[in-house]
């Protein structure tokens, strides 16, 4: 007879019979329940099988501020989520995540995510104290009560929000605010608002062709974006368009990987992309090699702009601004304009500028005077909206009856606030600069901001000005955080709430690139004691109306899959060809388009109903009305910092997981070689970047990938390490930005600083 | 409750608790197993053990077999599967569920009581065959690597006291437990382990 091995043991406790394997006699019927005071419970009867179940399917989508907001499929065996891939059904993505989708199992399942409510005893002192629920929402509660007391108003309760989970039940947090009444928002986005006002002054809004159509596009310029990177699943349809004979031309200040897989390179001067664009516009007028009959028939004010390029743009002048041979300028013009089709994609980067949305400007125009705008395979494609249409039940709430606010100017904005403005209310909430948080608190007076609530968003990572955020958190009485993990935001919170991730919770989710729909359902139960962030909502509005009856009307017990049912209506059906939300657990659907070209039918949502290159609109927001260049921001150091974004990270999220970390230990300073040789500086050497904002320390790595007079290096929150290139970046604003989105956008890539051996 | 049961009871708690409260309580009844209990009100013990084992931040000395027992660190491995398994074949199952995942320390202090327990009610081969596997082969494989990572991080006076009483008691449970029996379903055999 043979004995029992660790082998045996787990062979019986997997199989299916295990319980009765182990289990005899009295034990069998029962002993086990009377363990005093005991975790552990007597299981249920009838459980027979606890190990090795099969696989149900669920369908998911990744949230994050990304360009290919993949659908998931997850696997989940036996209450956990084994495995994710790439939904088949999508024809964009086929299959495929990235190096960050794929990480889901390890983001959900680390061990370091926040578990539980808790509070910090002195921010950033690490005296945490765990919290119940109840106590933390009995804290938050009693804070926003005194703060309706001592101010009359709500107004010094300010939320900041981004993109941290663009899932859209996930706008319930501003629905949470709104539902307590008129509060401090930051409004505006960091990302691309520059460019999303130039495409609204050119065109009447910003929209894209399906990215699935460049195959058909015979020129593609990259500009100023990194697919390679930041929308792996673009880069076939550029493969596929070259196959068929489309040349491929990246323009960037930085070698990217994109740039490498591109026909031809441009290492254009950061900042003058404009001028470059117009010394193609000013070559293709010259040989008349413009598409007459589309600036004709669709267009206003081109010949105005002839003018302006006769006048003051040369190809010389933009070879010598653009750092680029005017001999190459003169053959891409012409091998643009002589393309049927050709398209430019203009990246997010470009435009964080004090110039951004004139550089866009410029860029559309030389897109629209080819005739390359309404054509499937051409366009200027930036991005879009057009999917977006959902109810935002979670987000429109109403205020409490009486609730004071903010009266005379116009409430908040934001790229994806669809609500509109009822222009009978009087009391509105009090709109803030997203992009000048730090300033905006030390500034808000009447009252001041008292109480910040950040969720999706990771503040002190992602905000300008490091230093000044120090010091504007030092005007706050309380800080709440909702997130996945400790980051530098979290440090410096009095109370910190831990949030579900998206395999957590039911949502829906769209891009605002490609053209795809995709159900996102709870997967798994919520590990810890997470919550969804419209659960979190209604916990709050239960304890605050427990204590004053009254002061919140978001609902105190909600079903969130009935939340996310509750965001479809029926021209997201009929968009997407649905007769209900249900059909989408079959995978993700696309919508069904007219055509795969934005602007097809040349009706143009500008006054005019033409493509403008003359907008009186924009002049009247403050800008040219022509797509004139503008000058980029006056160096303020010796060297251009470039901080980008890495591919191991989404902003702050993914760099801390534990597979990034092995690919991507420590941040570093990229330096060219003779700017590291004339500074004394060898490849590895500790270095100091420093400017007047502030200063990091880091390690050198020499490539002659970055432009002999910039610095680059990645933005991204390093788990446990100190690293925040906001330490070196100022909060400058961007040209454009303000009319969409409520504020400019901020000038991330016009920053200078040095860098010294450490 | 006899008294190693009682220490193992207390070591279980102290690893559940939840508040500052329930850690004072905690310590209280560690002290017969000779731990000093902490002056009253030391907050700085509560703020240690979130420290090493609750959060917010990465933690120091997680709870949790799967971070140890996993060839990548992670929480609901497949550590955390057999555990439940093991749960299951004692008829038991944690109602907290995946909030508070299978795994963790003081669940598995609980499922060990359990099992001395059943010992006593059961004392079959089998019953013998999963007391060893669960000492040997789990907690055996990750507590000691654990009491490692408590005292690399420096830990608070009451919280290194508490993980060498646990490791005392796991060396005592090692000692004691028998080898693996013999393999069989043969009643006769059976009686002869």
């Amino acid at each position: 007879m043979s004995r029992w091995t660790k082998e045996r043991v787990e062979e019986a406790l997997t199989g299916p019979l295990s319980r009765r394997t182990f289990l005899k006699g009295m034990a069998a019927a029962g002993a086990m329940a009377v363990l005093p005071c005991g975790l552990l419970a007597p299981e249920a009867a009838g459980a027979t099988e606890s190990y090795g179940g099969g696989y149900t399917v669920f369908r998911n989508a990744c949230p994050r501020n990304c360009y290919d907001t993949c659908a998931i499929k997850t696997y989940v065996q036996d209450g956990v989520a084994k495995f994710v891939e790439g939904a088949p059904e999508s024809t964009f993505t086929r299959g495929g995540l990235c190096v960050k989708g794929n990480s889901y199992i390890r983001s959900t399942y680390s061990p370091d995510r926040i578990k539980y409510p808790m509070e910090q005893q002195g921010r950033g002192t690490g005296k945490w104290k765990r919290l119940t629920w109840d106590e933390a929402m009995d804290k938050i509660a009693r804070k926003i009560l005194a703060i309706k007391e001592q101010d009359g108003s709500l107004l010094g309760l300010g939320l900041t929000k981004y993109s941290g989970n663009f899932g859209i039940t996930n706008y319930g947090v501003e629905g949470m605010m709104s539902s307590l009444g008129y509060t401090t928002r930051f409004v505006g986005t960091p990302c691309w608002p520059a460019g999303i006002d130039a495409q609204n002054f050119d065109m009447g809004s910003m929209w894209c062709n399906d990215p699935e159509d460049m195959v058909k596009s015979r020129y593609i310029i990259v500009w100023g974006a990194n697919p390679a990177w930041c929308s792996v699943h673009s880069m076939k349809y550029l493969y596929a368009a070259r196959e068929a004979g489309a040349k491929i031309v990246v323009i960037d200040p930085v070698f990217t990987q994109t740039a490498a897989k591109g026909d031809e390179y441009w290492q254009v001067a950061t900042g003058t992309d404009g001028a470059l664009a117009l010394g193609m516009c000013r070559h293709i007028l010259d040989r008349e090699m413009y598409d007459k009959d589309w600036v004709a028939a669709n267009s206003l004010g081109f010949e105005e702009f002839a003018d302006y390029l006769r006048s003051n743009v040369t190809v010389d002048w933009a070879a010598k601004l653009s750092g680029l041979p005017a001999e190459r300028i003169v053959a891409v013009a012409e091998e643009f304009a002589a393309a049927r089709p050709a398209t430019v994609w203009i990246g997010y980067g470009l435009q964080r500028h004090v110039n951004g949305g004139a550089t866009v400007r410029a860029i559309d125009a030389l897109v629209a005077m080819t005739g390359n705008i309404g054509k499937e395979g051409g366009g200027a494609r930036y991005g879009h909206l057009q999917t977006w249409g959902f109810n935002y039940h979670a987000m429109v709430q109403k205020p409490p009856e009486g609730a004071v606010g903010f009266v005379g100017a116009s409430g908040p904005k934001g790229e994806f606030d669809f609500a509109g403005g009822d222009k009978t209310v009087k009391h509105t909430d009090r709109a803030v600069n997203i992009n000048k948080t730090a300033q905006e608190i030390l500034d808000a007076r009447n009252p001041p901001i008292r109480m910040l609530w950040a969720s999706c968003k990771n503040v002190l990572s992602q905000d300008f000005d490091r230093p000044k955020m120090i010091e504007a958190f030092g005007k706050l009485e309380m800080v709440v955080v909702v997130d996945h993990f400790f980051n530098q935001t979290v440090e410096q919170a009095d109370i910190v709430l831990p949030v579900t991730t998206c395999l957590e919770e039911w949502t829906v989710n769209v891009s605002y690139w490609h053209y795809w729909l995709a159900l996102n359902e709870q997967a798994v139960k919520p590990l810890h004691e997470a919550r969804s962030n419209i659960e979190i909502a209604a916990a709050l509005s239960r304890r605050i109306n427990e204590l004053a009856p009254g002061s919140c009307t978001f609902p105190t017990e909600i079903d969130t899959r009935e939340w996310m049912e509750a965001e479809f209506n029926k021209g997201i059906y009929d968009l997407f060809g649905l007769k209900s939300w249900e059909e989408l657990r079959d995978g993700p659907v696309k919508a069904k388009l007219a055509s795969s070209a934005a602007w097809h039918d040349r009706k143009f949502a500008t006054p005019s109903k033409k493509y403008e290159f003359k907008s009186e609109l924009c002049a009247k927001n403050g800008h040219e009305a022509l797509p004139a260049y503008k000058e980029g921001r006056k160096a303020y150091d010796k060297l251009r910092l470039l901080t980008p974004h890495s591919k191991f990270s989404l902003h702050s999220q993914f760099q801390n997981l534990d597979w990034m970390e092995e690919f991507n230990p420590a941040p570093v300073v990229y330096i060219h070689p003779r700017t590291a040789e004339a500074r004394g500086i060898r490849h590895g050497d500790a270095v100091r970047v420093f400017n007047k904002v502030g200063e990091e320390k880091l390690r050198a790595v020499l490539t002659a990938n970055v432009p002999p007079d910039a610095l680059l290096l990645y933005e991204a929150w390093f788990n446990g390490r100190k690293f925040n290139c906001q330490n070196l970046v100022d909060d400058t604003s961007a040209d454009m930005g303000a009319f969409k989105t409520g504020a400019p956008g901020v000038a991330i890539h016009d920053q200078f600083a040095d860098v010294a051996r450490a | 409750m006899s008294h190693p049961d009682a220490a193992l009871a207390a070591l279980r708690d102290f690893f559940a608790a939840g508040s500052g409260a329930e850690l004072e309580r905690a310590c209280a009844r560690l002290a017969t197993a000779g731990c000093v209990p902490p002056p009253e009100a030391d907050e700085d013990l509560e703020y240690d053990f979130n420290r090493l084992f609750v959060g917010p931040g990465r933690l120091a000395a997680p709870p949790y077999a799967s971070v140890y027992l996993e060839t990548e660190p992670r929480l609901m491995g497949e550590t955390t599967l057999l555990v439940r398994a093991v749960y299951h074949a004692l008829g038991l199952a944690s109602p907290r569920q995946s909030a508070l995942p299978d795994d963790h320390l003081s669940l598995e202090l609980d499922a060990a009581l359990a099992l001395r327990a059943a010992a006593g009610e059961a004392d079959g081969p089998e019953m013998a065959a999963l007391r060893r596997y669960f000492l040997a082969e789990h907690l055996g494989r990750w507590l000691p690597a654990f009491a490692a990572r408590v005292r690399e991080a420096s830990p608070h006076p009451a919280v290194a006291c508490a993980v060498s009483r646990l490791l005392d008691w796991l060396d005592h449970e090692l000692s004691a437990v028998p080898e693996y029996g013999e393999y069989g379903r043969d009643e006769r055999q059976r009686r002869c382990v």
